[in-house]
C-alpha cells in the first residue's frame, strides 16, 4: 500500500483552515469524552453482559429448566439494550471481521438465520471446529441468531439438546467477540482508527469527530426509515416481521434505546458537542438539545404493544407521525449545527450515483 | 435561450482543429465538473492550479460532463433522473444550448459526443416500461436520427471502444420519477455490460455477473488504448455480502476477469465505486469511491493491486496530462494531483464552499 505520502498542501481555504485549528483542542477533549463516556463504557457493558448470558446459557443446557431459560431471555434483552447504546458507531474494531454486521443479522428477510441454524441444528459438533468460526455466516453469529433459537418456534432450546448445543456455541462466541472488542477499545485511542486525507492538515480527532457526526446522521436515517417506517407502512405497504428484534418484542424498546443515546453523546465530554455548538450559536444547540428529548418522550408515549398489537396499519401510522417528524427535525438540525461548526458531513459519500 | 443562429456565432463558428489550444490560450490544461454550493447547482472550468476560469448555474444538480471533440462545448447532464442537458462554451461559460429528452424518457447523467463530433448519444430511460435507451440526435439540432434498445434496464454511464461501438453500463436499476431514485427490481434486476453498434444498434457483446451476483449494479466504467474495458460495480444487496466490485472485460470475452484486492480495503469501499478513470498510458487504472473515502489503484497488464489514497468524500477523477498520475475532486472541495507510482498527493486547491460533483473530465489539448 502506498504510504506514507509525501505531502505538500499548496494551497488551502482560509475559512476552512481557521474553522477547523480554532477548535482542534476542543475537539480532541470531545472525542475523548465521547470514547470514555459513551464508546468504552458501552462496549463494557455489552461484553460483560454476554458473558453473563453466556453463563446462563451454560447452566440452561446442562440442565434445561423453563426459569432458566427465562432468565437466559431477560439475560437477553438486557444484552440488546446495552447494542442498542452503542449502535450508532460502525467505527474501529466493531468493524473488523464483518462484527458490526455479524452483532445483528436483520432486516432478515428470507429467514436466512433460521435455515442455517437449522442446518447447525443437525450437526452441532461442526461448532467445535477451531476454524469454524473465521468461516461462518454472519447470519448465525450474533443476537439475531440467539433471538432465533430463544423465541423462534422451529427451535426449542429445553427439549432439543442439539438446539441448546447451538446456542452455546452462538453465545459463546458472541460473548468473545465483544470482550475482544472492549479490549480493543480500551489498548487504543479513537484516532487510531481514522484514515485521515493524504494531504489532510487536521487532526485525526477532527476527522474522527465528523466520522462520528456522519454516522450518528445515518443512524437517525436508519431509525426512522428502517426502524419505524418501513415495517408499520409509513410509506408503503406494512410487514411488521421487518421489526427489529420483533420475535423478542424489543422493536419499540430498541428505539428508546436508541435516541435516549442521543443526548448522551450530545453532551458527553468537556467541553462536549453541545457546549461548542452553545459557543458557535446557544439558540440552535438549545433547539437540538430539545429535539433530542422530544424524540425520546414521543418514543416513550406510543404505547408498549404499538408493534405487536391489532392496531391498523393507518392507525400505527397516525401514531408514529409525530415521531417520525420529530426524528426527521432532529436529523435536519444536527447537519446544520455540524455545517456550522466547520463539519464537512459529506456530498458524494451521501448520495451518489 | 440562444437561438440557433446565435449558437452557431457563439460556439460553433470558432474554427477548425486545434480549437482548444486556440480557447484556452497559452494554458496547458482545463477540467470541468458540475457543483453545488449553498444548495444551489452549477457547471465549472477550471486550469491546472486550480483556478475556476467560469461558473454557470444549472436548473438541478448534474452528473457527468460530457466533451465535444473538436467544439468549444461542454455538456452537463442532469442526474438520474434528468430532465436537461445544458450546452457551455468553455472559453467564456456561456450557456449555449439546452436539451431535453423526449417524452416519457430521462437522462441518466452520462452522455457521448461521436468522434466527430456531429453526433451526441445519449442514455435514457422509458420509465413507463422501464426499457434502457440509446438515442442518437444531429448535434447541435438535437434531432433524433436514431433510438435503440440499450440492451438491459438503467444504462448509466457508456464509454467508446471504437468510432462505432459503444460500451454501455446497463445498472439494471428500474426506475420511475414518480418514485424519484427508488428501485423498484431489486429482487429482479439484472446488470450487464453491452458492447453495441450506435450506428445500427446491434448488440456485438453482452456481459453478465453470475446469478448470485444480480445486485451488483454496473455503472460505471472506463476503456484503454488496448480495447480493455475497467467497470466500478454498485452492490445493492446487503451490505455485508462479499462481492467483487471491480472487473476487466473484452469484447471477445463473455465473461467478467474481476480484479484482486486486500480484503480490507474491499470492505472500505462499501459496496460502492463512484468513478472509473485509466491514466493516459491506459496502463493504470483508479477507481474512487466517496463512501470509503478513498481511491484505489490497479496495474492493468498484470492486474495488480497497487495501493490507495485516502481522501474523504473524493469522487471526480479525471487522467492528468502525465502518465500515472490522476486529477481528484471531492464533495469537500479538493482539487488533487496524484503521482502513483512516485506515491505523491499534492492538494492543488480546496474551495470551501463548493463540493464537486460526481464526474470531472479533462479538456484535451
Amino acid at each position: 500500500m502506498k504510504y506514507p505520502r509525501n505531502l505538500s498542501a499548496l494551497a488551502c481555504s482560509v475559512a476552512l483552515c481557521i474553522t477547523s485549528h480554532s477548535y482542534a483542542n476542543d475537539w480532541s477533549a470531545a472525542v475523548a469524552g465521547i470514547q470514555a463516556d459513551v464508546i468504552q463504557p458501552a462496549y463494557n457493558n455489552l461484553a460483560r453482559d454476554a458473558q453473563q448470558l453466556q453463563q446462563a446459557v451454560a447452566e440452561l443446557c446442562l440442565a434445561p429448566t423453563e426459569p432458566k431459560l427465562q432468565k437466559v431471555k431477560q439475560q437477553f434483552i438486557t444484552n440488546i439494550d446495552d447494542w442498542q447504546q452503542i449502535q450508532w458507531l460502525n467505527f474501529g474494531p466493531v468493524t473488523y471481521f464483518m462484527r458490526y454486521y455479524a452483532m445483528e443479522y436483520w432486516p432478515d428477510k428470507k429467514g436466512i438465520t433460521r435455515r442455517q441454524l437449522q442446518g447447525l441444528s443437525k450437526t452441532p459438533e461442526v461448532m467445535t471446529d477451531k476454524d469454524f468460526w473465521h468461516s461462518a455466516s454472519i447470519a448465525v453469529r450474533g443476537l439475531t441468531a440467539i433471538e432465533t433459537l430463544l423465541y423462534h418456534p422451529d427451535f426449542n432450546v429445553i427439549e432439543h439438546a442439539a438446539d441448546c448445543h447451538v446456542l452455546t456455541g452462538v453465545s459463546e462466541h458472541h460473548a468473545a467477540t465483544t470482550l475482544e472488542i472492549a479490549k480493543q477499545w480500551s489498548e487504543s485511542k479513537v484516532g487510531d482508527w481514522v484514515f485521515l486525507d493524504e494531504d489532510s492538515n487536521s487532526s485525526p480527532d477532527h476527522g474522527a469527530m465528523e466520522l462520528f457526526v456522519q454516522q450518528w446522521i445515518e443512524h437517525l436515517s436508519a431509525i426512522k426509515d428502517s426502524k419505524l417506517e418501513t415495517p408499520i407502512g409509513y410509506n408503503g405497504r406494512a410487514n411488521l416481521k421487518l421489526a427489529e428484534f420483533y420475535r423478542s418484542q424489543q422493536s419499540l424498546p430498541a428505539i428508546i434505546e436508541n435516541l435516549a443515546t442521543y443526548p448522551v453523546l450530545f453532551h458527553a465530554g468537556q467541553p462536549s458537542l453541545y457546549e461548542l455548538a452553545k459557543r458557535n450559536d446557544g439558540p440552535q444547540a438549545e433547539e437540538m438539545d430539545r429535539l433530542f428529548q422530544q424524540s425520546v418522550s414521543l418514543a416513550k408515549a406510543l404505547p408498549d404493544d404499538f408493534f405487536s398489537g391489532s392496531y391498523s396499519q393507518q392507525q400505527r401510522v397516525e401514531l408514529a407521525r409525530p415521531l417520525v417528524q420529530s426524528i426527521s427535525q432532529s436529523q435536519d438540525k444536527l447537519v446544520e449545527l455540524v455545517t456550522s461548526l466547520g463539519f464537512n458531513i459529506g456530498f458524494n459519500s451521501r448520495d451518489g450515483d | 435561450m440562444l437561438s440557433r443562429r446565435q449558437f452557431l456565432a457563439a460556439g460553433l463558428a470558432l474554427g477548425s482543429a486545434p480549437l482548444w489550444a486556440n480557447l484556452i490560450g497559452s494554458r496547458e490544461g482545463m477540467y470541468v465538473s458540475a457543483f453545488s454550493s449553498d444548495g444551489n447547482h452549477f457547471a465549472a472550468g477550471f486550469n491546472d492550479v486550480g483556478n475556476i476560469l467560469w461558473h454557470i448555474q444549472l436548473p438541478e444538480r448534474a452528473h457527468a460532463p460530457v466533451l465535444h471533440p473538436t467544439q468549444a462545448v461542454a455538456g452537463f447532464v442532469a442526474r438520474r433522473p434528468g430532465f436537461y442537458m445544458d450546452f457551455v462554451n468553455v472559453r467564456t461559460g456561456d450557456f449555449l444550448q439546452r436539451i431535453t429528452p423526449t417524452q416519457d424518457h430521462h437522462f441518466y447523467g452520462h452522455a457521448l459526443f461521436s468522434h466527430d463530433g456531429d453526433f451526441l448519444i445519449t442514455q435514457e430511460n422509458h420509465f413507463p416500461t422501464g426499457e434502457g435507451k440509446i438515442f442518437v440526435r444531429r448535434w447541435p439540432s438535437a434531432e433524433v436520427v436514431a433510438e435503440y434498445s440499450s440492451g438491459g434496464i438503467g444504462p448509466h454511464e457508456a464509454v467508446f471502444l471504437n468510432s462505432s461501438t459503444i460500451v454501455i453500463a446497463n445498472g439494471g436499476l428500474r426506475t420511475h420519477p414518480d418514485n424519484d431514485r427508488d428501485i423498484l427490481n431489486l429482487d429482479t434486476m439484472a446488470p450487464n455490460l453491452t458492447y453495441l453498434n450506435w450506428q445500427t444498434g446491434e448488440i456485438l457483446q453482452q456481459v453478465k455477473h453470475a446469478d448470485k451476483w444480480h445486485q451488483l449494479s454496473i455503472r460505471h466504467l472506463d476503456v484503454n488504448q488496448h480495447g480493455e474495458v475497467v467497470i466500478g460495480c454498485q452492490h445493492q444487496g446487503e451490505a455485508w455480502e462479499q462481492v467483487p466490485l471491480v472487473a476487466v472485460s473484452r469484447i471477445d470475452a463473455t465473461d467478467f476477469r474481476y480484479l484482486d484486492m486486500p480484503e480490507p480495503i474491499r470492505a472500505r469501499f462499501k459496496q460502492y465505486c463512484g468513478s472509473v478513470c485509466f491514466d493516459k498510458s491506459g496502463e493504470l487504472v483508479a477507481i474512487s469511491t466517496p463512501r470509503g473515502g478513498f481511491v484505489a489503484y490497479w496495474r492493468i497488464s498484470d492486474h495488480q493491486f497497487i495501493g490507495v489514497d485516502n481522501c474523504r468524500d473524493v469522487c471526480g477523477l479525471s487522467p492528468s496530462n502525465e502518465s500515472g498520475s490522476f486529477i481528484l475532486t471531492s464533495g469537500t472541495g479538493k482539487v488533487l494531483n496524484t503521482l502513483v507510482y512516485e506515491n505523491h498527493i499534492e492538494l492543488i486547491t480546496q474551495h470551501a464552499s463548493i463540493r464537486w460533483d460526481n464526474h470531472l473530465r479533462r479538456v484535451t489539448i
